[in-house]
């Protein structure tokens, strides 16, 4: 899993601060430039009631990092120069960063908000099919339940131990179980 | 029957329902070959028609269109009675509501099928009893149904779908009627059952018993649409799963 | 007033979603309420005819007859006569009409050969027993009356042409009389000629009888007045190779009605063998259809339904139906009654239907309600005090186990293993079913020994249709009919229900390997089983109703050998019936009845 672009670590974080919001950013300007704020709109779609932890500026601060790292570019239209009124475009950095995210199979504990940007990043981008996403994301949580499974199964009667990978177990099942939601979403959303 | 002759063996397989503008696929165009000892898992949403390939597979149901054999033999075009003596001895079912005669015992349940079969009482009575020591339910043996959980029940329905040493044992959703606490005993019991060479098509909605499968197949409308290999794969780590590493 | 609408309501709907089974229902009671209320017409059929015809033709209270056997020597005519003396001056003969003379004739027309009774008579009327005409004109020189009962079987009509014993005859008239019995109950029929006539057609120019019609001073002193002196000198004057025989008016009536009294006794019995058989296929359609109506009772308690309320909606159905099949059975009866009644015109006038009386309507109408409680009351009793919540979840009554006959079972070959087993699921159903089917059995055996009967043999190839017993037969048979029509619908039914009740199990037996063949042959066994143990309850069974209908039978014994073959019979008819059912119960898709539950 490559690390992340390096942030500058001279300011403070405030707030929740999601990971995620980084890498969908980069996508929604994936296939082409937008204002801050329609970025920050489409964010908030696609959070819904989950938007409301992002902070204001939350967008705006992490764009100004995301410009800082090389990832994004920005220019300033109209008199104003605030940031929400400044249009962002991916650089080549940037896209090579996108595709990494969206081919990343890895599993964090910040899922489901993780992948479930990535999913709409993707379908917005037009850069990859989130039902694919969804299915190689399937296969290995499905190896992964199966083999903690069987290591469940081998523990002795009464092993503790079994009791921890027990939970892994069904965290993965219940991780499984919505990824078949997102799969029927995506699903119908393509059909419609 | 020779070891790599696939047990089951499916191509082209359909089933529609009505007529005209009613028409439904519940099974499309299907391809499957199991070979023996081999555990096969369908999954897929309610109404994809995993179920009623099962039923096509075990010869239940008469296909619309297709092939599908069974250690060899054709049977979608085989006659009902042929059918039947063939799923005697080579075919073991497992149900969702488990289907266990009500006024029988657990042991009477699971010596019918060799009942059926011909076999004298005696012997069917013995290996009645060795199945349900295997299934761990050999002091339940008088019970009735009535006096059994649901997960002891289902295990009384594996045992008996043993009776008559099957080719392949068909599975409909086992743990559909479950607790979490039945679902465990009966996936123990998968998991023993495909240690032991059972081959195995289990259709389930439960992740869990389809990670104790070789093979995952998913089916959407009819079809099937993908398949994941449990057998090797890449390893995640399970401590990452766990959370144990950041 | 809440309470019986909705009582009303439920009551109709269900019989409204249900209709064919509402409609066996209503057609078994209506078999029992039909019969009830021809059987209770027949009961009430007045002796008017007979009365209204011996005051018209002034009939006689005594009948005397004498005879000599058939190849006397011929003494002269008067002296047969002679032997009336002792009658003729008893006390308390107010009058005396003949001696006329009785040859018996053999009648004879391009298409019949019978044997005839004629009495010769004087052209004039006569004091005592003046045959009223119906057609025609009385007797003349080869003009001849005959008896109308005997015409109308004959097919006879004024004008026709006839021969007795070789001499052609004109038939003059048709009339009445009530000197005897009329046709068909005393045969040979009655054909009254003159005088000349009839003596002429004797053998030996003699006639073979005499008759003597006496009126006595009080009509109703007939019954002492053959206890008196008078007859006693009369039957033991007359010498040994003389046959004399006294008949008072009353004995007449009686044996005129009694193929009334006969097809009374018959039909009551009847009646209530087929009370009993729709009480025990009501029973089964009830009790098949137990789980539902347990659901119902489940949700009218956990609305606030009391028990008692419970079991009178439970009821309400059944009873409904008892008052429609009542209306009907009356009507029908009412409109058959009649064809019973009517005593094929011997007498004047056809008897009046016998009004329908609000006790009989009553009477029926209890026993509608009888039969259609009996079957229910059980299942709505316990209904009624069963757990609300169980009966919600859980409704279908699970079937018993029985350990014997399940260990039973293994022993034997897969189609016997199933029918043991679908046996012993219901054993109430199956002991019903027994019943009815013995019912039926039974009815057929009496119908079988009636007809071995030999006396009905010697009648029936004799005159053909209408004899007494010849009527009594051919209802035994028509109802003998409608038993076993009722008792093959309850046999399909029965089957049919088993079919539904044990379809997870039979699904279940397929999907293990039994094949379809042997399904059907389990499932019909399942009914052959009841079909043995009823044949051979029925066949002692049927001999007891035919003696207890009045007919004895060591005079008629049908051979051994008749009464065995009912066995295979009964198996054959009900492997035929339950056939259908029981294949197309076995050949249903496996995968519906599986996958749901």
């Amino acid at each position: 899993m490559p690390d992340p672009a390096p942030l500058p670590q001279d300011e403070p974080l405030h707030g929740y601060e999601l990971r995620v919001v980084r890498e969908v950013l980069l996508a929604l300007l994936a296939r082409d430039s937008s204002h801050g704020y329609q970025l920050r709109a489409r964010l908030a779609l696609a959070l819904g009631p989950l938007a409301r932890v992002l902070n204001d500026g939350q967008v705006y601060v992490t764009l100004g990092r995301l410009e800082k790292a090389g990832l994004v570019s920005s220019r300033r239209v109209g008199q104003t120069d605030r940031p929400d009124r400044r249009v962002y475009e991916l650089t080549p950095a940037g896209h090579h960063q996108v595709t990494e995210w969206l081919d990343d199979t890895g599993w964090r504990k910040s899922a489901p908000a993780e992948f479930h940007l990535k999913l709409v990043a993707a379908a917005a981008a037009g850069l990859a099919d989130p039902i694919g996403i969804v299915d190689r994301q399937r296969h290995e949580l499905l190896i992964a339940l199966s083999q903690a499974q069987r290591a469940a199964l081998a523990e002795p009667d009464g092993s503790v131990a079994a009791l921890l990978l027990e939970g892994v177990v069904l965290r993965l099942q219940a991780d499984l179980r919505w990824l078949e939601a997102c799969a029927r979403y995506w699903n119908s959303a393509k059909e419609r | 029957m020779t070891s790599d002759q696939p047990v089951l063996s499916a191509s082209g397989l359909s089933k529609e329902y009505g007529k005209g503008a009613a028409l439904v696929r519940a099974v499309d165009d299907v391809r499957l070959h199991v070979a023996q000892g081999e555990s096969v898992a369908i999954v897929g949403p309610s109404g994809c028609g995993k179920s009623t390939l099962l039923y096509l597979l075990g010869g239940l149901e008469r296909p619309t269109s297709g092939t599908l054999q069974l250690a060899g033999e054709r049977l979608d075009q085989m006659p009902e009675s042929r059918l039947a003596r063939l799923r005697r001895h080579a075919l073991g079912f497992v149900f969702q509501s488990y289907h266990l005669v009500e006024e029988l015992t657990a042991l009477e349940n699971v010596e019918l099928p060799a009942l059926l079969a011909g076999s004298s009482p005696r012997k069917a009575r013995e290996r009645a009893t060795g199945l349900l020591e295997d299934v761990g339910l050999g002091d339940r043996a008088q019970h009735l149904p009535s006096a059994l959980s649901g997960g002891q029940r289902q295990r009384v329905a594996v045992a008996r779908a043993l009776a008559n040493a099957p080719l392949a044992v068909l599975a409909d959703e086992p743990t559909g009627n479950l607790d979490s606490a039945a679902t465990a005993d009966v996936l123990r019991l998968f998991e023993q059952l495909h240690a032991r060479g059972q081959t195995l098509v289990v259709v389930t909605h439960d992740e869990r018993i389809a990670a104790t499968a070789d093979r995952v197949i998913s089916m959407r409308d009819g079809r099937f649409v993908d398949e994941t290999k449990l057998t090797g794969g890449t390893a995640r780590s399970l401590t990452e799963m766990a959370g144990l590493e950041g | 007033m809440g309470r019986v609408l909705l009582t009303w309501r439920l009551a109709i709907r269900d019989i409204q979603r249900r209709r064919a089974r509402s409609a066996l229902l209503l057609a078994m009671i209506v078999t029992t309420t039909t019969t009830l209320t021809i059987g209770l017409a027949l009961h009430k059929v007045t002796d008017s005819p007979f009365a209204r015809t011996r005051a018209a033709t002034r009939g006689p209270d005594i009948v005397a007859e004498v005879g000599a056997p058939a190849a006397a020597s011929p003494g002269a005519p008067q002296d047969l006569a002679r032997e009336f003396a002792p009658l003729i001056h008893a006390r308390g003969v107010a009058a005396v009409g003949g001696p006329y003379p009785i040859t018996f004739a053999r009648l004879t027309t391009r298409h019949l050969n019978v044997l005839a009774e004629t009495e010769g008579r004087d052209v004039a009327p006569a004091a005592i027993d003046r045959p009223a005409l119906t057609a025609g004109h009385w007797i003349s020189p080869d003009g001849a009356v005959i008896e109308r009962g005997f015409a109308d079987a004959l097919g006879l009509h004024v004008g026709d042409a006839i021969d007795l014993n070789g001499r052609s005859f004109r038939v003059a008239g048709i009339a009445v009389s009530t000197a005897q019995c009329f046709y068909p109950v005393s045969t040979p029929g009655v054909i009254w000629l003159t005088r000349p006539d009839a003596e002429s057609l004797g053998a030996t120019a003699q006639p073979t009888n005499y008759v003597l019609y006496l009126k006595l001073d009080e009509a109703s002193d007939a019954g002492a007045f053959e206890d008196g002196d008078a007859a006693a000198a009369f039957n033991n004057g007359t010498g040994n190779d003389v046959q004399s025989t006294l008949t008072s008016w009353q004995e007449t009536e009686d044996s005129d009605f009694k193929v009334v009294s006969v097809d009374q006794k018959v039909l009551l019995i009847v009646s209530t063998l087929l009370a009993l058989l729709a009480i025990a296929s009501i029973a089964v359609v009830v009790g098949s259809r137990m789980a539902e109506q347990t659901r119902r009772v489940g949700l009218l308690k956990a609305v606030g339904a009391t028990p008692a309320m419970v079991a009178v909606v439970l009821l309400a159905e059944n009873l409904l139906l008892a008052l429609a099949a009542t209306a009907l059975g009356v009507a029908l009866g009412q409109l058959v009654a009649p064809v019973l009644t009517n005593l094929g015109n011997g007498l004047l006038g056809t008897p009046p239907t016998p009004p329908l009386t609000l006790t009989s309507a009553a009477e029926v109408l209890v026993v509608a309600i009888a039969v259609a409680a009996g079957a229910t009351i059980v299942p709505a009793i316990r209904g009624a005090h069963a757990s609300t919540i169980r009966a919600l979840n859980d409704p279908a009554h699970p079937p018993r186990r029985r350990p014997a006959l399940i260990a039973l079972s293994t022993r034997l070959p897969v189609p016997l293993l199933l029918a043991v087993r679908l046996v012993a699921r219901r054993i109430r159903r199956s002991l019903l079913t027994v019943a009815s089917m013995t019912i039926a059995v039974a009815m057929v055996v009496a119908a079988l020994t009636l007809q071995h009967n030999d006396e009905v043999r010697k009648q029936v190839s004799l005159v053909g249709t209408t004899t007494v017993a010849g009527r009594v037969t051919h209802l035994v048979f028509l109802l003998t009919a409608v038993l076993i029509v009722l008792a093959a619908i309850n046999a399909i039914f029965t089957t049919w229900a088993t079919v539904i009740d044990a379809q997870r199990p039979t699904a279940l037996a397929r999907a293990l390997g039994a094949t379809p063949r042997q399904i059907t042959a389990g499932l019909a066994t399942s009914q052959l089983m009841p079909g043995l143990l009823a044949a051979c309850l029925g066949i002692p069974l049927g001999l007891a109703l035919y003696q207890a209908a009045g007919g004895h039978v060591h005079q008629a014994s049908p051979p051994i050998l008749t009464l065995l073959a009912v066995i295979p019979g009964t198996l054959i008819v009900v492997a035929a019936l339950t056939a259908i059912p029981a294949r197309i119960g076995a050949r249903r898709p496996l995968a519906e009845v599986l996958r749901s539950d």
